[in-house]
Formats: structure tokens, sequence, C-alpha cells
């Protein structure tokens, strides 16, 4: 038993743990955004695959020309696709009135489809990118190097909570997502705030992509986003819609990835079923949580 | 939208600027894209032919013998001609440009079929020309084979139609006609801009066809852009004009009628169900469980067994996020999806691997068949499915004869239903069903011998069916539909009605899983997939695919069966988009499925007032009045009216829980 603990439970476990934490991390914090103005954001995976797409393709295209440079511009394109794909559900869900959820989903379904014809047309192979020579580096010492979007994500958290609770966009983002009629007649902007926030959402979850293709492996691989994107938005409702909530939910979600990984090395269960277990904990999670913190315009459109 | 009270016959604005709009559209396509196509090889090489006449060449061939297209040119300046006066006629807003409209569509379609018939022609020569070798016969042949008209023609077909009908909404018959077409606007729209969005992502990524190897010049490059274009769709939607590509569709469209009405009947209830995947892996599992393992004894028995337990096992795994739903709030949505990953660790764990280890000990798996390939035993022959052919077979030694007996099935239903609908009989529908089972049953044998290469398709298109008419008689026949449909439509309103909403949304989530999970009786009993067995290249994504269909069929029984068919062909021509052009796989296939997703989620970017206008009495009471309140409808317009509204899914998500419910 000793052995077993001491074999699950290492270094090398904090360091796995740490790199299923922080995709969760960053994509729940963009969910909170764009919940907390009111815009239910399902198509978090999509957006997730759209980061990670463009991360690689961007990085791999330009290294010929900018080398070590090219992962950080690579980074910041895969922000920008992100952020212009959720300008797409910004806009059909706030100026359309389109179903949020449906709307969503058209995202994720979108991104299990664009990608293949684009590695297709570019590299001819439709499941992933060629890797790139240049990733974003790693800091840090012997096994706990990490790339810098994980010092990102830790320092996000404390900058999001303050922006969240210490200044007027943060009370103008949640009286927008609490009552947006109020908000509008104190003269707040409520579209431009959904705007806003549902982009920003699409920057974080577009940083979290990025993290996976470059920043964690060297290419982008099909369904990379392996569900992360639906474990964050639960995480995002266990943490009750709070910086600090998340930053828990979040952490507890990217230990049980972290736990599923290392287990499925061992000879104690069987590696398919434990791969199921973050999703199983996800579902029992929610149980345990009430909507009554959720914002209360969430999922309505705003008409005025 | 034209107000019919106006006394105002000429047509209305809004109708002149849509033919205006698309006469335009079809005269530039006219001048500016490829008239036709006089040949093409089996690579997309064409041989286009433009409105001047001038035949552009991009096969390998430049001595490759042209039918005569003089003909067809002649009636291409006829077709800009008239598209020419519809558009003058749409902008002064002339009564006539209907006319116009549909003689430009009739001279295009003159052209088109003149085209073919000397194609066929060609055709004919080359099969009666005995100096070919075969193969080289089989190459021409295909060769003006792959003739026929493009976008020059197509433009203007589809614009003479759309003119016609906007030109002729004018008259108050044609405006009722066309008003009851109004609930088609949204699906067609978002079809038609998936396929303009689509068309730029087909230009981006695929270079033009050329198989000349010399380049082309900037006028040669658009056209030769522009043909890729309509060849691609054209491939894409090729499989409904021949007969088995069209079976070969209705193959892939099956399991879609099974995700699509899982999908439609959580939407009628107001949920939104994404877990028909896990559902239908799950169906699929009891479904191979029963099939393989059931005892043999059971006999003819065990067929209807396993189906039930496709059924049990996608109903089990949709019941479980209504119940939790009910129960505790928690959102369906993420808990379907969340299902989906687990229904496929189990699916992995069963076939994929022969041991698995627990506790430090590894033991075997036994549903697992031999072999590298992940795929469960063989099902035993009483649970399989026939393939269609052979179940309406009737004809014995080898000969195929297919019955005819549900022809006269389905002619009696509707004779029956007329003509005991005219006599006001009670249970008139009731009566003419049994009417046509007896019909039916008794004109089995009469058959008609055909001519078809074998096709895949099998009985659980039948099933398919069956659920079909059964969501339509559960939905709008019984009280558990009334309830059903309440709850989707305003849950508060249907709680407080004395209709429980929890019950319903477990009851429509076990629904929903149970259709989904059918799905697995094609792969596993139909051996659609080659094999009858439970294997491991299961398309379960057809589970997400079941959310398009059911947004395009609108959630109702028909729809669904229409947009699975759409789809079903569009994968199958997705297949050949594949095989023939180098840059574009069937992906694109699911591109599209996306956008039209995407387009419906927005309502087609049609503003309310022309997807769902209100009733012209409505408006012509408010404005003699001044007052909404005076406004009232009489009997049948209000029943015209009442059709059966879409549940708002996003607003019911959120409040039929319990906690919405209070």
């Amino acid at each position: 038993m000793q052995d077993l603990l001491s074999q699950i439970f290492g270094i090398s476990f904090l360091a796995i743990f740490i790199r299923s934490f922080v995709p969760l991390l960053l994509t729940a914090l963009g969910g909170l955004f764009s919940e907390r103005s009111g815009v239910v954001n399902i198509a978090l995976d999509g957006l997730i695959i759209f980061g990670a797409l463009s991360g690689a393709i961007i990085t791999k295209q330009i290294e010929p020309a900018l080398g070590p440079l090219s992962p950080w511009v690579g980074w910041v394109a895969g922000a920008l696709v992100g952020g212009f794909v959720a300008w797409i559900h910004a806009v059909l869900s706030i100026k359309y009135r389109a179903d949020q959820v449906i709307s969503g989903t058209a995202i994720n379904l979108l991104a299990s489809g664009v990608p293949p014809v684009i590695l297709a047309a570019l590299y001819g192979s439709s499941t992933e990118s060629p890797k790139v020579e240049y990733g974003l580096p790693l800091w840090g010492v012997g096994e706990l190097r990490f790339s810098p979007p994980v010092y990102f994500a830790f320092v996000l958290v404390a900058v999001i909570w303050y922006v969240v609770y210490k200044t007027p966009y943060g009370l103008r983002l949640r009286a927008t997502g609490e009552q947006p009629g109020a908000a509008a007649s104190m003269g707040v902007n409520v579209r431009r705030m959904r705007y806003s926030a549902v982009i920003l959402s699409g920057v974080l979850a577009g940083t979290a992509g990025v993290f996976l293709s470059i920043g964690n492996l060297d290419s982008y691989v099909r369904n990379m986003s392996a569900g992360m994107g639906f474990i964050s938005l639960a995480a995002l409702i266990f943490g009750q819609w709070k910086p600090l909530g998340v930053l828990g939910a979040t952490a507890l979600f990217g230990f049980l990835q972290a736990l599923s990984i290392q287990l499925g090395g061992t000879d104690l269960l069987p590696p398919t079923l434990v791969s199921a277990l973050p999703f199983l904990v996800t579902i029992l999670a929610l149980i345990f949580t009430g909507r009554s913190a959720a914002p209360k315009a969430i999922g309505k459109p705003f008409d005025g | 939208m034209r107000v019919t009270y106006l006394s105002d016959s000429r047509p209305s604005p809004v109708a002149s600027r849509i033919a205006l709009t698309v006469s335009a559209v079809a005269a530039a396509g006219l001048v500016l894209t490829p008239l036709a196509v006089l040949g093409r090889s089996f690579d997309g090489n064409a041989v286009l032919l433009h409105l001047s006449g001038a035949a552009l060449n991009l096969t390998s061939d430049p001595q490759v013998l042209l039918p005569s297209s003089g003909t067809t040119v002649a009636l291409g300046w006829a077709t800009l001609i008239l598209m020419l006066a519809t558009l003058v006629g749409a902008l002064r807003r002339e009564r006539w440009f209907w006319i116009t409209g549909l003689l430009g569509f009739a001279t295009a379609l003159a052209a088109v079929l003149l085209l073919n018939g000397v194609l066929n022609a060609e055709s004919a020569r080359i099969t009666a020309d005995t100096t070919l070798r075969p193969g080289a016969k089989r190459t021409l042949r295909n060769f003006y084979g792959g003739g026929g008209m493009n976008l020059g023609l197509f433009l203007p077909m589809l614009a003479g139609l759309i003119a016609a009908g906007a030109g002729l909404s004018a008259r108050q018959v044609w405006w009722d006609r066309l008003n009851r077409l109004r609930s088609l606007l949204v699906p067609t729209v978002a079809i038609g801009l998936a396929i303009l969005v689509g068309a730029i992502v087909v230009l981006l990524v695929q270079p033009a066809v050329n198989g000349t190897g010399a380049p082309l010049s900037l006028w040669g490059g658009w056209l030769a852009k522009t043909d890729l274009v309509y060849f691609v769709y054209s491939t894409l939607f090729a499989p409904i004009t021949r007969l088995n590509p069209f079976l070969d569709s209705l193959k892939l469209a099956t399991p879609l009628i099974f995700t699509g009405l899982s999908v439609a009947f959580a939407f009628r209830t107001g949920l939104f169900n994404v877990g028909a995947p896990g559902q239908l892996t799950m169906g699929a599992i009891g479904a191979m469980l029963v099939g393989v393992y059931a005892p043999a004894g059971l006999g003819w028995f065990l067929l209807p067994l396993s189906v039930i337990a496709a059924g049990i096992g996608g109903a089990l795994w949709g019941g479980i996020p209504g119940l939790l739903k009910a129960r505790f709030g928690s959102s369906e949505v993420i808990n379907t999806i969340m299902l989906n990953y687990i229904a496929s660790a189990i699916f992995i764990f069963l076939i994929g691997s022969e041991t698995f280890p627990f506790l430090g000990r590894t033991y075997n798996m036994p549903f697992k068949a031999e072999g590298f390939e992940a795929r469960s035993n063989e099902l035993q022959e009483g649970a399989r499915l026939p393939t269609l052919l052979q179940f309406f077979n009737v004809g014995g030694n080898g000969a195929t004869v297919m019955s005819l007996g549900i022809v006269f099935a389905l002619i009696t239903l509707a004779l029956g239903r007329w003509i005991l609908g005219q006599r006001k009989a009670r249970n008139a529908g009731l009566l003419a069903f049994i009417a046509a089972l007896v019909v039916g049953a008794l004109t089995w044998r009469i058959g008609i011998p055909v001519q078809i290469a074998g096709s895949q398709l099998n009985a659980s298109f039948l099933i398919a069916l069956l659920c079909v008419a059964g969501f339509g008689t559960l939905m709008w026949r019984t009280a558990t539909g009334y309830a059903l449909r309440a709850v989707g439509l305003s849950p508060k309103a249907a709680e407080y009605g004395g209709i429980s909403v929890a019950r319903n949304t477990i009851l429509a989530m076990t629904f929903a899983g149970m259709f989904a999970g059918l799905a697995g009786t094609h792969y596993v009993n139909g051996g659609a997939l080659d094999e009858y067995r439970l294997k491991g290249n299961m398309p379960v994504n057809v589970g997400f695919d079941g959310i398009a269909v059911a947004l395009m069929g609108q959630s109702t029984p028909v729809g669904v069966v229409a947009a699975s068919m759409l789809f079903g062909t569009i994968d199958t021509g997705g297949i050949d988009v594949d095989l023939k052009l180098e840059q574009i796989n069937k992906d694109i296939v699911t591109v599209l499925k996306a956008l039209i997703v995407l387009f419906i989620a927005a309502g087609g970017f049609l503003s309310r007032r022309v997807t769902d206008p209100p009733p012209p009495q409505l408006l012509k009471a408010v404005e003699a009045t001044g007052k909404a309140d005076a406004a009232h409808l009489d009997a049948p317009v209000a029943k015209a009216e009442q059709g059966t509204p879409l549940p708002n899914v996003g607003l019911s998500s959120e409040s039929n829980t319990r906690e919405g419910g209070k």
C-alpha cells in the first residue's frame, strides 16, 4: 500500500496535476466572465480547440522567419482566434437573440469539423498538425518546469478577483448578469458589457488551448480538449461563479484528472474505466450544487 | 412582407426587392459563371461552356471531341434576356414579372434538358463505336456522363422560380399558399447561408481543378473556381438522383432519424439532449448483450428482445440526466455530455481489450472477440435484422420481386382516412389503419420484379419509421404528449395546471434516450458496419448530428425524416467528394451541418416579423381601433395560427427545475 501511494503521489504527480489543472482554470475563468454577464457559454470546449489549432498552425507557419519568438506570436494568435470565435457566439446570442445553448453547441460542432478541413488543406493530414520546432519555453526547476501560461493562470486568478469585485468594470459586469434592466437604467451599456465578457472568455479559453498544443505538447492533436471545456463549465457552477470558488473547483477536477492518469498506469483498476472518473465526479458534484448563486439573467436575451 | 389589406394589387416592395435581387444574381451568374459542362473526367477536370459560346478545356486531352452546344448557348441568351426583363419588371413593381421569371425558368430548364439529350446521344455513339477499347469506352462514357448544367443555368432556374413566387404573391390565393410554407423559411435560409459559407471554404482550401498542366488566365481561373464550387455541391447532392446511391443515403439517414427524434423529443419538452452519442452507445451495448448471449432457444424471439434491450439501454442513459434534473436541478446539458464520455469509456472497456487489471490481478474480458480489432462476438442468427431487400423480396429462386403490399396499404390508409373523414366517422384514423393492415397482408405476395444492385439498407429503417409514427402519435394524440408539450412551452403554467414538471422531465429524457438507443439496432442488429457485431468504429457522432436534424426538422416527425434524408444524402455525397478532390475531405459535410445549426440558432438572420408575423386580421383590427386589446381572431384564423409553436429551450432549461417550479 505504501508502495502504491508513493508510486502515485510523487513529484511527477504534482507536475501532472498542474498540467491538468491549468487549462481547466483558464477556461473556467473565461467562462466566469461570460456567465457573470448573463451569457451561457457552452462553446468553451470548441473555443479551446480553435485556440489550440490556431496556436499550433501560426507557430508552425512563422517559425522559419521568427524562430524562438514564434510561439509567443502563436499564443497571441490562439487567444485572438478564440476571441473571434467567441464573438460569433456573442453576435448570435446578443444581437440575434439565439438560444445561447444551441448557439454554443453550433460552435462546438464547428470545432469538430473545421480543424480537419484546415489541416487537410495545409498539411494533408486531417488528425494532427506537424510538430513545431519551438514550443513555449519551460520555466522552473527539476521536474516542475512549466510553460508561461501556467504562471499566467495563477496571476490571473488574483487579477480577475480584483477586476470582478474592485473595479467599476466588475460591478457593471455583475449588474449586467443579475439585473440587466437596472444596469441599463444606470447608464451601463448592457450589450457592450456582454460582448466584451464573451470575447474575453474566448481569449482565455483560446489561451488554454494554446497551452495544450504548444505549451504542453508540440502539435495540435484531434479532440485535444477531451471535454475539458465542459468540465470547466461544471467547475464554474460548482465554484458558484466566484473566482476563488472556481480556483478550488478546478483544482479538485484537475486533481481527479491527474489521479485518473496516474491510476491508469497501475494495475489497481481498469484504465479505461478510471479515465471516466473525472466525468463521473463532475455529475456528482453538480448534484450537490444549488443553482441559487447563478446570475439571475443568465441565458436570457436583453431587449432594450 | 406584404400586408394583405392594402388595396394595392401590385407586388409588395419586399416581394419586388426579392425578385430584383435574385434576377440580378441570376443575370450576373449567366454572364460570369460557366453555363454548362460539356464533359468531366473522374477527378473533376472539365470542359466548361460559357455564354459567349467559348469552351474552356481543362482536361489533359486538348483534342477531345465536344458535343454541339449551339442551342444551349442560344437558350442561355434567351434566359439572360428574360432575367433582365424580370429585373426591370421588379424594379418598377410591375404585375407581370412573374411571367418572365417563370419563362426564364422554363428556357433554362429546356437548355439543360437539350444539353443532357446531346450528351446522352454522345454516350450512345461511344457505346455503339466498335473501334474503341473497353477501357477507353468507359472513360469516354463517364466523361460525357459527367457533363450537364452548371451555375450559369442553375442560378436562373432557381431565380426564375423565386421571382415567379414573389410576383404571384400579389394575388391573394398565392399569398395564402406561400404563407403556408412560411415555417420552412428559416431552415431554407439556413441551408442557403451554410452553402454560401461552405462555398467560400471550398474556394479557399481547394485550388482550381486543372488537368492541362498550363497555368490559367485570370478569367479562366475564375471560371474554373466557380465550376469547382458547383462540382463540389453537385457531387454532395448527387445521391438523390440515382437509385443505388439513394439507397446508400437512406442507410446513412437511418441512425440520423433515430437521433434526430431523440433530440426533437427533448426539445418539445424544453430540454436539450446533447447525450444522443452516449445513449446510442448504451443502446448498442444492450442490443449486443442480448443478441449474443441470450439463450439460442428463444428462436425468432431473440430479435425483438434485442431491439427492446437497445431501447432500454438508451432509455436508462437518457433517464439518468432527466432524474438528476428533476430531483436536483442540475443542468441536463452538462450531465448528458458527461454521460457521453462515461458511455464511451464503458464501450472501450467492454470491447477494447481482452484482459483488464483489477486490484492488482488480471481478469479476462469475455465480451471482446478474439483478434486485434475492437469488436464483440458475432450476433446469433435469430437476432439479426434482414436487409430491406430480403424483407420485401417475395420472389423465390433468387429472383428479386419487390412486394407491393406496403404501397397498397398506404393507398388504403390515405383513401380510408379521406372517405371516412368525409363521412365524419368516429375513429376514422383507427379504422383506416386496420383496413390498411388487412389490405397490406392480403397483397403482400403481389410484387414487381426489379433490378437492384445489392443494398445494405436494413430493416432498422422500418423501426425508425415506426418510431416516427410513435413520436407523432404520442406527442399530439395522447394526454401524455399534451403534458410533455405543455412543460416545454411554459413549465410554470404547466405546473399551475396540475402537470408535474419533474415527472415529465424524467419521462421526456427517458423517451429521448430510448430513441437514440434504438439507433444501436442499425449498427448491431442491422450489420450496418459490415458485420453483425458491436464494433469499435461505430460512428457515435451521429448523435451530435441529431441536433442539426432536429433543428432543421423543427422538431416535427416529418421534418426529422426529411432533414435526415438530406443529411444522409450529403454524407453519401461527401464520400465521393473525398475521393474526387485532393484538398477537400468529407469533414466539409460536418462543417456544413454545424453552419446549419449556427444559422438556424440565429433564426436565419431574419426579422421576427418575417418568420412569425402577426396575423393580418390582427393588424387590421389594431389599425382600425388603435388599440391592441380590441383585436380578436375569427375561429378559423385562430385555428390556423395555433400550429405547434416550438418551445424555447433556453428559457425552460433555466426554469423547469425543482427550484424553478417553486
